[in-house]
């Protein structure tokens, strides 16, 4: 099961627009890797930022992310801000992260 | 679902401070399950939207034009749209749809991810505004697949 490993996280505020580099560690293996290498396919299939329990950032991904998927998203926010990032994949697995807003 | 997150969320690190999931959140693997098995762009557009009516206007979709090692290719899409999702597709895959965002009230439209491709295709980005569609489009070239191959 543990596909999914830990993601580094940075979030910078600049005159009130957060910007979020974030990097998650996970095979992603698509149904045709998977088979090749006889494991089962597994992939991050959904990933939500939350600033005090508001979303500002989600995505439903499928197999076609890169291995270790990096993103960066923006969104309008403070410094010293509590950035949550959750994770699920098909496995089921489920992580959240958190960052401080610098 | 709820009962499904609850207890994945048992299985997690326990130093990390949890948030339920679906707090406002929409899973589109499971509201629009169709649309991630279509193998085609227009048929995954369409399971998504409803339509395949698009405007090519108002979205910027950043993309190499010749990726080298398939396994990584940097994409982003900026809009300056007040769009509600924004979704991204190629055609060199299996299946179609790569990641689809839902921008949450008053977001940004500046997406950046790295995405994987079998082969020579097109990038596509979708950008949903009031259920019309502002597309962009690119074609890249790859010289070395990333899926598998």
């Amino acid at each position: 099961m543990a596909n999914l490993g830990k993601a580094r996280i940075k979030a910078k505020s600049k005159k009130g627009i957060v910007t979020v580099k974030a990097m998650a560690k996970h095979p992603m293996l698509s149904y045709q890797e998977a088979k090749k290498a006889k494991k089962k396919a597994d992939f991050i299939t959904h990933i939500m930022a939350t600033v005090d329990g508001k979303v500002v950032f989600e995505v439903s991904t499928s197999q076609f992310l890169s291995k270790n998927p990096y993103l960066k998203f923006q969104f309008a926010g403070e410094k010293g801000g509590k950035l949550e990032l959750s994770m699920a994949t098909l496995l089921g697995e489920k992580k959240s992260f958190s960052a401080k807003i610098k | 679902m709820n009962r499904r997150n609850f207890l994945g969320l048992g299985l997690g690190a326990a130093a990390v401070a949890m948030v339920p999931m679906n707090l406002s959140a929409i899973d589109f693997r499971a509201t629009k399950p169709a649309a991630w098995t279509a193998t085609k762009v227009d048929a995954a557009m369409k399971d998504l939207y409803g339509t395949t009516a698009t405007t090519e206007s108002g979205v910027k979709l950043k993309a190499p034009d010749i990726a080298e090692n398939g396994a990584v290719i940097p994409v982003s899409v900026s809009s300056k749209l007040a769009g509600k999702t924004v979704a991204i597709f190629q055609d060199a895959n299996p299946e179609a749809t790569v990641a689809v965002f839902t921008v949450p009230a008053g977001g940004i439209i500046d997406y950046s991810i790295r995405i994987k491709m079998q082969k020579t295709g097109t990038v596509t980005a979708v950008v949903d505004v009031d259920g019309k569609l502002h597309s962009a489009s690119k074609l890249v070239k790859v010289t070395k697949g990333g899926c598998g191959g």
